[in-house]
């Protein structure tokens, strides 16, 4: 078993000519992947998004830097390089992954980012919870946090969304590192588990938003859990129950000092309660990981689990019950239903999308592959760390449980994803342990790294036609939050929409595509949309943007031509009028 | 302060003066990194002196994920009574630094 709960030891080495080389490649790829990026022009026009237009020397740097980083990796005898240029490597791969988007524009990528601005900023009016409002308001913990620190820096909120999926990968980079240091003492295959992280997380949840917060608690938790909350295990001597309970008692705390194992406690309970408080599945997920972990009997409090099921149970039925009374947990539960919302609807829509849909699963199927040769691998040399196994595997035990509208597979993958990274290392590194990569698996390794993070590039950002926006589209919302008085309905055709983050409680905001849900034809849709809006008593405010068009249109849900017939129908009805228009919106007020 | 070490004492003057600082008002990069030391790092690393964690990486991580956490305790807290301001978490923070230092200077002057 590769387990340790030892401080991981530090190296001291000289700078030698490969590392100084490293770390300056690592300058030469992040020079190359932010000049091509900043040559990029918004709108993304293509179908599958930002790795169409990306020009050929951010491939180039991103294929310098994996070469370096396995440079680095391989080192000598001794090790891998020094770990100011692994860091460094690392951070410049995060900057070129997770940074792209800010390179390319000004604005932040998605338009959860701006709602979760606009909650941040409906708090800080009101300076009070209503929990009939929304769900956000039943799980105000992460926008609580984030009012008082926009309130107190000072800070651009936009600019802080931008750059939001840099710093929050930096977080979870943290955690993992901490995490994979108490699970291995390699430290070859720390460094390639970080990396491969990096590669995998396709899954687009940095952004400014509760579950990147919550992420980063949950590994946090964990590490303490592995950590100084761990057990050390006596011989097991088979599953007969007598046997089973001696092998339970004889177990004993890895941390010997009580008042240290006191404080890691007290500290999961402040996070738990945290991540109870602001968000919705990280909880649950925290839970079965935690106690899949105790049945192992890897954990020394064995009711740890209780205590977060108590803290959760507690949230559930008192801040959160005003949602919970007509959302039950396990309304939409069911294998079925969580297949046909992750899998089957997302596999539809044009040509470019469903490829990048496609290379997405591709990307997750191939990183499970590659976790699974090696928990093969190294369950046949006795060295299986059923730890990390059980961590990459109770994820998956959510997903019949809540489409989690749409989105249950996606979390499913980032929750386990930090294990199936450093499960994968076993077969990407060599079977020896801290053994130097032979110069053929080193060119091998670089090569699956690169190929990697060319999916990565592509899943990640293979929304970007709809979810990277333009000034014309900011100025669109801007301008319709001046002409839509208070208490009147926003509509615009989809969520794709840079809306939401002022005034959020001030309008009713509706989509079309909601409001019609799959017919969007003039003679269905047109009529219920057009009475949505004049019966709202003050009014409404069509705005139809290039990007949420262009959203239903990607995903198959309509097409230019429907849409330009809906728009056609509702400007020519009675009360309707156009009030503000660029190259990519235009506003239509309705009056009631 | 027989027995208090330096950096306890740095720790619990420091909150008071940027939590100071930060209500007064400072051009804005420094608010910022004022703002953020006082919410965050500073009751984070108090919070991790109280636990005494030997690993540095562990300590480290610590720092942010106490730092942020009790924020986020805190402002939920306060935004449930209806008594939510930035200010008054600012207030609160400094005031959890300065007494997480004082529960660490009493266990060093007696240790």
């Amino acid at each position: 078993m590769t387990s340790t709960l030892d401080a991981p030891t530090r190296t001291v080495r000289r700078w030698r000519g490969r590392d100084a080389w490293c770390a300056l490649a690592g300058v030469v790829s992040l020079a190359l992947a932010v000049g091509a990026a900043s040559t990029v022009s918004v709108p993304v026009n293509s179908d599958l998004g930002l790795v169409a237009l990306l020009p050929y020397p951010f491939w180039a740097g991103l294929l310098l830097l994996n070469i370096a980083f396995v440079v680095a990796l391989r080192g000598d005898a001794a090790g891998p390089a020094r770990r100011s240029v692994m860091i460094w490597l690392i951070v410049v791969l995060v900057l070129v992954l997770f940074g792209t988007a800010a390179f390319v524009t000004d604005v932040p990528r998605g338009e959860v980012a701006f709602r979760h601005l606009g909650i941040a900023d409906a708090l800080s009016r009101t300076k009070g919870i209503d929990p009939d409002i929304d769900a956000y308001f039943n799980w105000p913990g992460f926008f609580a946090l984030l009012a008082t620190l926009l309130g107190a820096t000072g800070l651009d909120p936009v600019t802080v969304a931008l750059w939001a999926p840099v710093f929050n990968v930096g977080l979870w980079l943290m955690a993992v590192a901490v995490l994979t240091g108490y699970l291995t003492r390699d430290r070859r295959r720390r460094w390639l588990a970080l990396w491969i992280f990096c590669l995998g997380n396709w899954q687009d949840q940095d952004y400014l938003s509760p579950q990147a917060f919550g992420f980063f608690l949950h590994l946090v938790v964990i590490a303490l859990v592995v950590g100084p909350l761990a057990a050390r295990l006596p011989e097991f001597r088979g599953f007969k129950r007598a046997a089973l309970v001696s092998w339970w008692r004889r177990r004993s705390a890895a941390e010997r000092r009580p008042g240290h194992r006191v404080g890691a406690l007290a500290v999961i309970l402040l996070l738990v309660t945290a991540i109870c408080a602001s968000h919705q599945l990280t909880p649950f997920m925290l839970l079965i990981a935690i106690t899949a972990l105790t049945l192992s009997g890897r954990v020394w409090p064995s009711r740890l689990p209780l205590i977060i099921a108590v803290v959760l149970m507690f949230w559930l039925v008192y801040p959160a019950s005003a949602y919970l009374v007509g959302h039950p947990p396990l309304a939409d539960a069911g294998l079925q239903l969580a297949t046909d919302a992750n899998v089957v609807d997302r596999v539809s829509g044009s040509a470019g999308h469903v490829l990048v849909v496609q290379i997405r699963v591709v990307l997750t199927i191939v990183l499970w592959a590659l976790a699974a040769v090696g928990a093969v691998r190294d369950w046949r040399r006795g060295r299986l760390d059923i730890r990390v196994v059980l961590l990459a595997v109770t994820p998956i035990l959510l997903f019949p449980a809540q489409s989690y509208g749409g989105e249950m597979l996606i979390r499913v993958s980032l929750f386990a994803l930090p294990f199936i990274a450093l499960q994968a290392c076993s077969v990407l590194l060599p079977a020896e342990g801290s053994t130097r990569p032979s110069s053929r698996r080193a060119v091998y390794l670089a090569l699956t790294c690169f190929l990697l993070a060319l999916l990565a590039v592509t899943g990640r950002f293979g929304n970007a036609k709809y979810d990277v926006f333009t000034d014309g589209e900011i100025d669109a919302v801007a301008a319709v939050q001046e002409v839509a008085p208070t208490g009147s309905a926003i509509i615009s055709a989809a969520n794709p929409t840079p809306w939401r983050s002022e005034a959020y409680l001030e309008h009713r905001y509706r989509t079309i595509s909601n409001l019609c849900l799959s017919d969007l034809t003039t003679a269905t849709c047109g009529p219920i949309v057009y009475d949505y809006a004049r019966h709202n008593a003050a009014g409404a405010v069509v705005i139809l943007t290039r990007s949420s068009e262009a959203s239903l249109v990607l995903q198959g849900t309509s097409s230019a031509r429907e849409l330009a017939e809906l728009e056609e129908w509702l400007s020519v009805q009675d009360g309707v009028e156009l009030v503000y228009s660029n190259a990519d919106a235009r506003a239509y007020r309705v009056t009631p | 302060m027989n027995g208090v070490s330096r950096a306890t004492l740095a720790l619990g003057l420091a909150a008071v003066a940027l939590s100071l600082a930060t209500l007064a008002g400072l051009p804005t990069p420094l608010q910022a990194v004022a703002a953020i030391a006082v919410l965050v790092v500073l009751p984070g690393q108090a919070l991790v002196r109280l636990i005494q964690v030997t690993d540095v990486a562990l300590g480290a991580l610590l720092v942010l994920a106490l730092g942020l956490a009790t924020l986020t305790a805190v402002s939920t807290a306060m935004f449930y009574l209806a008594v939510w301001s930035w200010q008054a978490c600012v207030v609160t923070m400094g005031v959890i630094t300065v007494l997480a230092c004082t529960a660490r200077a009493r266990r060093e002057a007696t240790s």
